[in-house]
């Protein structure tokens, strides 16, 4: 009874021990009797434990109750969904904004895509011109005291006298004045036309010039004028 | 109500019987500080497994009392346990169980009342109840035949039974 009591009984006498008690109501009474004279014992040598131990139990096992125990299933699961609802709506906003940032991408590239081809074409235009017509002459014009970096050139049709004009390198203007080509027919300057700078256009096309021996550009005032006035900034002969 | 995990009643519990069972834990690890270590794990551990206590087999307190000693007993025989002793003087607290006038029993509880029983009687309850040797190992370190180990534990746990 004792090693029942006090733990001391293997697993085998403990179920003979219970047998037993269940059988002699006396023997019961002895074990309660002990158990009593025991836990009296242990109680009137009883020591404080330290203060803090209370606090520290009840914060492990705060929140184990069955009470509380029995809910939080429930409420992970919706918490799960709203998360999930949660998350997918960002995914949802996230993806619009993203398509739409696409979109616009998209169609600024589309634009340049159809200038940049607009741009070839004329340029591809422009090279059939010069390459396919057996006629053409061509002038460089190197860049004078004004201007020695400047550089351009004069395509002229020697049939149809069309003219054409390549801006290699020619400063910007100021923008109250205006480049003007000539053509230097029999000594005499005619005038061929003012011009912007284009960048787009690889060939500017000129007035038509009846003959030339040599070709110049000069700064105008801007409309252009009848003979030349301005500096001039490039020259060169057929 | 215990049973049924209510948190005020087992702060009742607490209040009554703390001491009680900080007694049996401080009569086996006699570091203070590791004994109520101890005792907060008991507790903690009287609420968790609470709903396996079975009246009909015994009372209340003594299914706490053999938690108590149970957890006391591992945490002695744990090997950090050990190592923390390793460093400390040599004194009251030597476990060596074939020394007759041997452990110096702490004169608190279970081992006052151990102390009134004859000396080869007392070492056998001591290093059975409060070291948790079982009875082969205390007939191996004692060098006493394993009848003999049982008969004299039987006897000593009847005499206890008398004093207390």
């Amino acid at each position: 009874m004792e090693s029942y009591v006090l733990g001391l009984a293997s697993e085998e006498e403990r179920r003979e021990f219970e047998q037993f008690c269940s059988q002699y109501p006396e023997l019961l009474a002895a074990r309660n009797s002990f158990e009593l004279a025991l836990e009296k014992q242990a109680l009137e040598n009883a020591i404080a434990p330290a203060v803090d131990v209370k606090s520290k139990i009840f914060e492990q096992i705060a929140g184990t109750g069955k009470v509380v125990t029995m809910q939080p299933a429930a409420i992970k699961r919706t918490n799960w969904f709203k998360y999930a609802a949660a998350a997918c709506v960002i995914l949802l906003a996230g993806s619009l904004y993203y398509n739409l940032t696409l979109y616009n991408k998209n169609k600024v590239l589309q634009n340049n895509y159809d200038t940049n081809i607009a741009k070839l074409n004329s340029v591809e235009k422009d090279i059939e011109i010069l390459q396919q017509n057996p006629n053409i002459k061509m002038a460089s014009m190197k860049g004078l005291d004004a201007s020695p970096q400047s550089y351009a050139t004069v395509y002229w049709d020697t049939t149809s006298h069309d003219v054409y004009l390549m801006t290699n390198n020619l400063p910007i203007p100021a923008s109250d004045k205006q480049y003007q080509l000539w053509a230097i027919f029999n000594g005499q300057p005619v005038d061929l036309g003012v011009f912007d700078m284009k960048k787009e256009k690889l060939l500017i096309q000129a007035k038509n010039a009846q003959g030339a021996e040599a070709f110049a550009i000069t700064l105008e005032k801007k409309g252009g004028s009848l003979t030349p006035e301005g500096t001039m900034y490039v020259m060169g002969k057929l | 109500m215990l049973q049924q995990r209510n948190e005020k009643a087992f702060g009742y519990l607490y209040d009554n019987y703390s001491g009680a069972l900080y007694g049996i834990v401080n009569s086996i690890v006699t570091d203070k500080e590791i004994a109520n270590d101890v005792l907060q794990n008991v507790f903690v551990n009287i609420w968790r497994k609470i709903e396996s206590y079975d009246s009909s087999k015994g009372r209340l307190f003594t299914w706490m009392l053999n938690i108590a000693r149970n957890a006391s007993i591992d945490e002695v025989r744990s090997k950090g346990f050990r190592d923390s002793q390793k460093n400390q003087s040599l004194g009251e607290n030597v476990n060596f169980p074939g020394a007759v006038t041997g452990p110096a029993i702490d004169d608190v509880g279970l081992k006052k009342v151990l102390t009134k029983l004859k000396g080869e009687l007392r070492v056998l309850v001591d290093m059975s109840y409060f070291q948790g040797f079982t009875h082969e190992e205390i007939s191996r370190a004692l060098n006493i035949p394993l009848g003999t180990v049982k008969t004299r534990i039987r006897s000593a746990l009847i005499q206890l039974r008398t004093m207390i």
